[in-house]
């Protein structure tokens, strides 16, 4: 391990914030009714919880490799909490609290941690008979900053239907480098899709901090060069992203076009499960950002206000422990997904003689033959 | 050429330290070499293929970029159209996708553009292949994309003494050549690796073992398999089993593999890489047309699937084992015209 790590650069405070770390606010708290709060709180719980239940698994050698997005909770969920049903939400891989508010499965989550392939995951956790209806979201992207002209292309396609859905989009600030990024946000300016990108900037791309991501002030002013509007919040503060995103997404399906936000958070964790960040970062660094803490922040909050009380608190962690429970448990009991699976939907209709080929010869491998002894092209015996 | 078994000196190392011994070697040698890419700099790459060079040389040799892989590309053509050397460190081949751009219009063309005024000496290390059970696109084996590709050369170590001696000839190289390193081989087992500085030549191929009945042709982490399965065919029977190393993919060394196959008349070849116009294809393309009178049975390709890198639980059947490759071998020996 080298010596050297990047210096701490804070980012820039003067964001849009209206609950402070302390649980006070200032201005205008949004309009949101006790009940919404509190589902707000029990998805905020599910998503700590059943993250640190699948960093669990990850050590105990259950799954491969576990993202968290520890810290960040409050960036996915206040923007998915914007979201109308019919919208339409594409996802990084630090928005668990997104899916999670709009009833992702999640049995199906962890037999997709797991390794198997949809049509497996489909087959084996139906789901139930009544699902109420919600937004639509893609599958976690790997490739960084690819679904952002997808976004605005998805968002488009409704406006020149006349349908008034909204597109959804989030990137972390590492991924703003990316083409895809810039290509996406020109787009959507000059086409006027009613879309939403927002830029999750949690200091740290893998090793790379913010500031060598890039030498502009902020993320949101990239905007600024595609004519579209910007606004940039504290991302650990969730009703300034709720209040800014709810402002845009309305926007968006009333006419007005696209709009950039940058939520400023922290990645408290590593990277991912097979990182070290102690490699690049210091420690007093996360220690900071812990005083700014979504979650905290938020039942504070509540708690002041009376929304909250510790006996209600207490049911709700165990409810979300119990039900997290159970579905890791349903999405671990899947059968392994079968290897032919791997020559399912690649395209519509018969498979090629070449792909036909190839499955009868992995079938005759599995079952112990010699799959190359088709000497003449007319099959396996 | 040095011999490498000349050098008296050597350290153990797997590939990856051999990679950053090589990459520090090269950097001590030569001004010019700077080592590029994002997550390259404190943290040493996320396989610490270049730890502790940021220390060593500081961030004008060793510069962490942003991240973008069409940028990086990109800027390391302008680099080195002006004397510079850049090394740079593709994460991962499966995200050069993104870079598609700069790869053809700049990398591989821009030589022949100028009438060979301009020279583009990048090198471009990229890890690839599967088996370690990460992501999706964390696994892809798409050196046909690159093969097929005119003016950019492309190889392929197997064992960490290879590859110094590929790495270092590849950054001095006045082409750019697309190193590729397989990530299950990083660590899986250590050898001595000389010391002092040698090169290998980035055209040629390399016989691991001579034999008589039946060529085996594959490279990277298949390299091992393959040698593992002609040690189980040969242990079984009678079947002498030549192994070549096809390590310099782009060009293609092919008159070895014809000689080879001329003597031996049966030949399997075997990649990571889907089958379909995968360089099995082209090689045994080759075979058909310049060694057909020769051959004893037809040439068969031992390879992963016409699909996406699939799921963890299913990777172990996508991917050729031992176990297929043997498969392979047998089917070919037993052919009878
Ligand atoms: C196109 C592409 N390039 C590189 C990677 C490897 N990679 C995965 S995550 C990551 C860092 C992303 O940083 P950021 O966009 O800030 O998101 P964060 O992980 O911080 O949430 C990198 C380099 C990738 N997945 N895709």
């Amino acid at each position: 391990m080298g010596e050297k790590k990047w210096a701490e650069v804070r980012p820039r405070e003067d964001y849009f914030r209206i609950l402070n770390p302390d649980g006070s606010v200032e201005g205008t708290v949004p309009e949101v009714s006790r009940q919404e709060l509190l589902r707000w709180y029990e998805v905020l719980v599910e998503t700590r919880t059943f993250e640190a239940m699948v960093l669990r698994l990850q050590r105990r050698g259950v799954l491969s490799v576990a993202a968290s997005s520890r810290g960040e909770e409050a960036s996915g969920l206040g923007a998915a909490a914007a979201l109308q049903v019919g919208d339409w939400l594409f996802p990084a891989y630090r928005q668990l609290s997104a899916v999670l508010y709009w009833n992702a499965p999640v049995d199906r989550i962890m037999a997709g941690l797991m390794g198997n392939t949809p049509e497996h995951i489909r087959e084996h956790l139906p789901l139930p008979p009544e699902v109420p209806p919600g937004v639509n979201i893609l599958p976690y992207p790997v490739f960084l900053g690819a679904y952002v002209p997808l976004a605005v292309g998805c968002a488009l396609a409704d406006k020149l239907n006349g349908r008034k859905h909204v597109s959804l989009a989030f990137v972390g600030e590492g991924s703003t480098s990316e083409g895809d990024f810039h290509d996406g946000l020109n787009f959507a300016g000059v086409l006027e899709s009613p879309c939403v990108i927002i830029v999750q900037n949690n200091q740290w791309s893998i090793s790379v901090p913010a500031s060598r991501q890039t030498a502009a002030a902020t993320f949101a002013q990239k905007a600024v060069a595609y004519g579209l509007p910007h606004e940039r919040v504290d991302g650990n503060d969730i009703f300034a992203v709720y209040d800014t995103v709810k402002k845009a997404v309305d926007r968006a399906r009333a006419g007005g076009g696209a709009t950039v936000i940058e939520t400023v958070t922290y990645r408290i964790l590593d990277h991912n499960s097979a990182d070290a960040s102690a490699a690049y970062r210091t420690e007093d660094e996360a220690e900071y950002w812990k005083t700014l803490d979504p979650v905290e922040r938020f039942e504070k909050y509540l708690f002041n206000q009376g929304i909250l009380d510790q006996a209600t608190k207490t049911a709700m962690e165990e409810r979300a422990e119990k039900r997290l429970r159970e579905e890791i448990e349903r999405g671990r009991a899947v059968p392994p997904t079968p290897a032919d699976n791997m020559f399912l939907h690649h395209l519509q209709g018969e498979a090629g003689w070449s792909t036909q080929h190839q499955r009868d010869e992995l079938a005759c491998e599995l079952a112990g033959g010699n799959p190359f002894l088709d000497m003449t092209g007319e099959g396996m015996q | 050429m040095t011999r490498i078994n000349e050098l008296p000196v050597t350290e153990e190392m797997n590939l990856v330290t051999a990679v950053t011994h090589t990459l520090r070697q090269e950097m001590q040698r030569d001004p010019s070499v700077r080592v590029m890419g994002y997550d390259i700099g404190p943290i040493g790459g996320v396989f610490r293929a270049t730890e502790g060079l940021f220390d060593e040389f500081g961030p004008d040799r060793v510069i962490d970029t942003p991240l973008s892989e069409n940028g990086l590309l990109g800027v390391a053509v302008g680099m080195a159209i002006r004397g510079e050397r850049p090394v740079i460190e593709m994460q991962f081949l499966g995200f050069m996708y993104n870079a598609w751009g700069q790869f053809i219009y700049n990398l591989a063309n821009l030589h022949q553009k100028t009438g060979g005024a301009m020279k583009v000496p990048v090198t471009i290390r990229a890890t690839f292949g599967g088996g370690i059970k990460p992501l999706p696109f964390h696994s892809e084996s798409t050196e046909a994309y690159l093969m097929h590709t005119p003016g950019v050369r492309v190889v392929c170590p197997s064992t960490p003494a290879q590859t110094k001696g590929l790495l270092a000839a590849a950054i001095r190289s006045d082409d750019p050549v697309i190193f590729l390193e397989h990530t299950k081989m990083y660590r899986a087992f250590r050898e001595p690796v000389p010391v002092a500085d040698y090169t290998l030549p980035l055209d040629k191929c390399r016989v691991v073992q001579e034999g008589s009945d039946l060529t085996l042709i594959a490279w990277g982490n298949m390299l091992h398999y393959a040698i593992a399965a002609a040690a189980d065919v040969a242990a079984k029977g009678n079947a002498s089993i030549e192994i070549i190393d096809m390590c310099s993919l782009a060009p293609l060394d092919v008159a070895p593999v014809l000689a080879s196959v001329k003597k031996t008349g049966r030949c399997v070849i075997v990649h990571e890489a889907r089958r379909t116009a995968g360089p099995g294809a082209e090689i045994s393309a080759l075979i058909n047309e310049y060694a057909l009178e020769y051959l004893k049975a037809p040439v068969k390709r031992v390879t992963a699937f016409d699909v996406f890198f699939p799921e963890n639980q299913i990777e172990d059947a996508y991917l050729p084992s031992s176990q297929r490759i043997k498969a392979g071998i047998d089917a070919v020996l037993s052919y009878q015209f």
